[in-house]
């Protein structure tokens, strides 16, 4: 349910306000003329599409990038954050998208880190009396004394809102705080927050492109795309509906599997195929499926049961403890990552920044990635330079991917453009085999219909597609098949037409072991 | 900062062009040149006199210029061996021990043919040569390649295998050289033995075929990064080594690779250092001096930017300024190693100079004060 402010509060000076702000990056304006304000004590929800700007604003009013053009005020004076610490000082606390958080040290360790008054000598004793203190004014239970590794991702996130609580943050921006987090987690998350805000006073600005996140948890919100401000609203008066076609511009179709194509030959066998993760323990248990031309597989679960594992040791980037890989009636169980691109194996791993591309390159040099083996593209020896721009300016207008230019660095792309771009890359080698983990993770609602589109244009082009995701809606409109994951088996592999999103959903979360397996 | 209406920041440079390339260099390199001036304070001469010193003998002085060639040779070689490896994202700090393998391997070659003696040569002087040479590339190419195998192989860091290797072969040379080893010297005076004049390197007008051969692997190396598939799994791997084996580039393959290929080059520094530099012709006695000096190349490509074609002029600076000082040290009575302090604020203004390079200072105007407040409630459709 949407929350509403108390009547009796009426519309005052903003805590937080934001005017002219502008902001280029090379090659693209990130924000343009944006004025934005947060009122003490509401959640403000941030929504927008990815590159609409919403981060960059963020990181204006944390002072880690400087404005180009405009001016902050807090609490009506004007400020200049030139740094982090120059906003912490002043009572605004970031939690990032991504952890930033000692995995080695503990959840108390973690918190004092970086504080202002931690200089020279630790006095541990006396910060952890005051951090349970805060933690019971706050009610919230951590165990100071764990690693920060043996924690859950909702937990992490809890270990930073207190280190910003702990810094004596009053304002709290959350950039994305749900997007690693699983559904129980998030409902924990939101219910904090609420209580930060009602309790305690605290500001909440919550960045997210979820719209249920908006609906839930908010009142009121902001609205971005392509670096302006679209709307303004009390979440009580708005729908998903309106949130949307602010968002978009427009409204979005999903398509999903058409099913009268007639499938393929067999093209994939898999047998009892087991590997260890990277801390040594068997995470991938004994999974086997075959799979046609022309068909996907599903692999529905949550994140952690052997999904990432089952990828890597199809793509050869992870060996088999045990078990056989079948493509094309040839046994590829040991063949190197090289080998498998030239059988036709395409894999778009699920870290796009960390794997599937090079930051520091160019969008042509990223293309070469899959094609720095390729003879067409290698004549004695060389790179066929023009032969990549040209195939790079191929997909970037093929797939829509918003860049300057094709010799445009790709750290500059945002996370939607560049999964395009990648998706584009993989595709151009018309793959057999493709292994599309978690595709479409923290898209945008365009990006994932687009991305949704070539994955099953792919399959009415004779690919075998094995789909691993976390979104059951996502699943079950393109596969042929599901299998839900859990503890690294297969629970069952399901026709598309006996799997429903009750059955798909218990299954993932460990139960009805014994269903119905293929 | 503040100032008025304006507010002057250090920002990110969107693009760097060439001239602002070389003029951050240039400015670098006068910024060194005026902080030695305290250096010379305690000179025989005039401010002016010492700085002409310096520079006369190293760049215009028959002796002085050749000795600049010389030096510039050994530290390109020194500079391609480290600089191979950056490219792929790998450290070889063992330039000394690469170079002094490089040299008992060259030396190696007249012994095992006993050659030592001009009359006793069975073989063309002109086949030795290439032998020593080519024996001096496969000896630092296989000391490389273990600290590339132990890498790839088992995730042993380079940096610290390579770091030892320097001390193991620096006591391998003195066994050989020094009292009772193999290559003693006739004289036995803690040096090895004297290359017979027909197997000492060619010269042309003083400089020897290692220059071209020096020149020669820049334009290649640089051709190799921009333009082949090879240099560009190299520069993959360097930038992003989870990415580049997605993309199908073998860890194991490409980090023995790069080693074997530095180490090759560190060789040839050695063969370079005592085999190509009249006056020497043998492994002296100072050998480690050598050794010091290889870690210079890891300066000159990390300035160069990873550009062999750029560590060129780098190269031939660092030599003539450190031989010029060194003249000028001892013809002025300058303070003991007045040529390594030069060096040592060449080397502290080049990297100061990147933050200029990288970031530019800019002014901004500041933003009007009264700035009409948006309106809080805006609901729209």
């Amino acid at each position: 349910m949407p929350l509403t402010l108390p009547a009796d509060r009426a519309p005052t000076e903003p805590i937080l306000a934001a005017r002219g702000i502008t902001k280029r990056f090379p090659g693209v304006l990130a924000l343009d003329h944006v004025d934005f304000e947060v009122q003490a004590g509401e959640v403000h929800a941030v929504l927008g599409q990815n590159g609409a700007g919403k981060t960059t604003l963020m990181n204006i009013l944390f002072g880690l990038v400087q404005p180009d053009e405009g001016a902050l005020y807090l609490r009506g004076q004007r400020v200049h954050f030139r740094s982090p610490h120059d906003a912490i000082a002043q009572g605004i606390g970031m939690v990032h998208q991504t952890r930033r958080l000692v995995a080695a040290h503990t959840v108390l360790e973690n918190i004092v880190l970086g504080h202002p008054r931690v200089r020279g000598f630790l006095n541990l004793r006396g910060a952890r009396r005051e951090v349970e203190a805060l933690c019971n004014r706050y009610g919230f239970t951590v165990d100071l004394g764990a690693r920060v590794w043996q924690l859950s991702e909702g937990e992490r996130q809890w270990v930073e809102i207190l280190k910003a609580l702990y810094g004596g943050a009053k304002i709290l921006i959350l950039d994305e705080p749900t997007s690693v987090l699983t559904p129980p987690e998030v409902k924990t998350l939101l219910a904090g927050l609420q209580a930060l805000v009602r309790d305690r006073g605290v500001t909440v600005l919550l960045v997210t492109h979820k719209l249920p996140v908006v609906m839930a948890a908010s009142h009121r919100v902001t609205v971005f795309r392509s670096g302006s401000v679209v709307a303004r609203l009390r979440t009580g008066e708005a729908t998903e509906e309106i949130l949307v076609q602010h968002m978009i511009g427009r409204e979005v179709a999903f398509r999903t599997a058409d099913r009268s194509t007639e499938t393929g030959r067999p093209l994939l066998h898999v047998e009892q195929l087991s590997a260890f993760n990277d801390r040594g323990l068997l995470a991938l248990r004994g999974v086997s499926f075959s799979l046609r031309a022309g068909e996907v597989l599903g692999v529905a679960g949550v994140t952690g049961n052997g999904q990432e594992e089952l990828a890597q040791v199809l793509a050869g980037l992870r060996p088999a403890t045990s078990g056989k890989v079948r493509f094309d009636d040839r046994d590829v169980t040991h063949l190197s990552p090289l080998e498998r691109w030239r059988m036709g194996v395409g894999y778009i791993p699920a870290e796009r920044i960390e794997v599937a591309s090079i930051a520091a390159f160019s969008l042509v040099e990223n293309t070469a990635l899959n094609y720095h083996f390729d003879p067409a593209f290698t004549p004695r020896g060389l790179l066929d330079d023009a032969g990549l721009d040209q195939l790079t300016r191929r997909i970037l207008s093929a797939y829509n991917v918003k860049a300057p230019h094709q010799y445009a660095r790709a750290r500059h792309l945002s996370g939607g453009n560049l999964q395009k771009l990648i998706l584009g890359r993989v595709l151009s080698r018309r793959p057999r085999l493709l292994i599309a983990h978690l595709p479409t993770q923290g898209l945008d609602v365009e990006a994932t219909a687009f991305v949704r589109a070539k994955l099953l244009d792919a399959r009415a082009e004779g690919a075998a597609v094995l789909l691993i995701s976390e979104d059951l809606d996502e699943i079950l409109s393109l596969s042929d098949w599901v299998a839900p994951i859990y503890e690294g088996r297969f629970v069952a592999v399901l026709l598309r037409e006996q799997a429903d999103s009750e059955t798909v959903g218990a299954m993932m979360a460990g139960l009805q072991k014994e269903a119905g397996a293929r | 900062m503040r100032l008025g209406r304006y507010e002057l920041t250090l920002e990110p440079r969107p693009a760097v062009s060439a001239v602002y390339t070389v003029l951050t260099a240039v400015v670098a390199i006068l910024l060194a040149l005026a902080l030695s001036s305290f250096l010379f304070l305690s000179a025989d001469a005039s401010l002016l006199g010492a700085y002409r010193a310096v520079f006369s003998y190293a760049f215009f002085n028959p002796r002085g210029i050749l000795a600049t060639v010389q030096r510039a040779i050994y530290l390109l070689f020194c500079t391609y061996a480290f600089l191979v490896p950056l490219r792929a994202g790998l450290w070889n700090i063992g330039l000394p021990g690469q170079v002094f393998a490089g040299a008992l391997a060259a030396f190696a070659v007249p012994f095992v043919l006993r050659a030592q003696e001009a009359q006793t040569l069975a073989l063309a002087p002109g086949l030795v040569i290439l032998l020593m040479v080519a024996a001096a590339a496969a000896a630092g190419a296989m000391l490389g390649g273990f600290a590339g195998l132990l890498r790839a192989r088992l995730q042993v860091n380079e940096i610290l295998v390579t770091m030892m290797l320097n001390s193991i072969l620096f006591w391998l040379v003195a066994y050989m050289i020094k009292e009772g080893g193999p290559f003693m010297g006739a004289t036995a005076e803690g040096e090895g033995f004297t290359l017979p004049a027909p197997l000492t390197a060619p010269l042309l007008r003083g400089v020897p075929f290692t220059a071209a051969l020096a020149l020669g692997a820049a334009v290649l190396l640089d051709l190799l990064f921009a333009k082949t598939a090879l240099g560009y799994r190299i520069r993959a791997f360097g930038e992003n080594p989870a990415a580049a084996r997605y993309g199908g580039i073998s860890p194991v393959a490409l980090s023995l690779l790069v080693f074997l290929l530095g180490g090759a080059f560190a060789g040839l520094a050695g063969y370079h250092a005592f085999t190509a530099v009249p006056g020497v012709y043998k492994i002296p006695g100072n050998y480690g001096f050598y050794g010091d000096l290889a870690f210079y190349g890891i300066i000159s490509a990390l300035i160069a930017r990873g550009s062999a074609v750029g560590a060129v002029p780098i190269a031939v600076l660092f030599a003539g300024l450190s031989l010029g000082a060194r003249f000028a040290q001892g013809a002025l009575h300058l303070p003991f190693g007045v040529d390594y302090a030069l060096l040592g604020l060449l080397m502290m203004t080049f990297i100061a100079s990147h933050a200029l390079y990288q970031f530019r200072l800019a002014w901004r105007r500041v933003p009007s004060e009264v700035l009409q407040p948006a309106p809080t409630e805006l609901p729209e459709g």
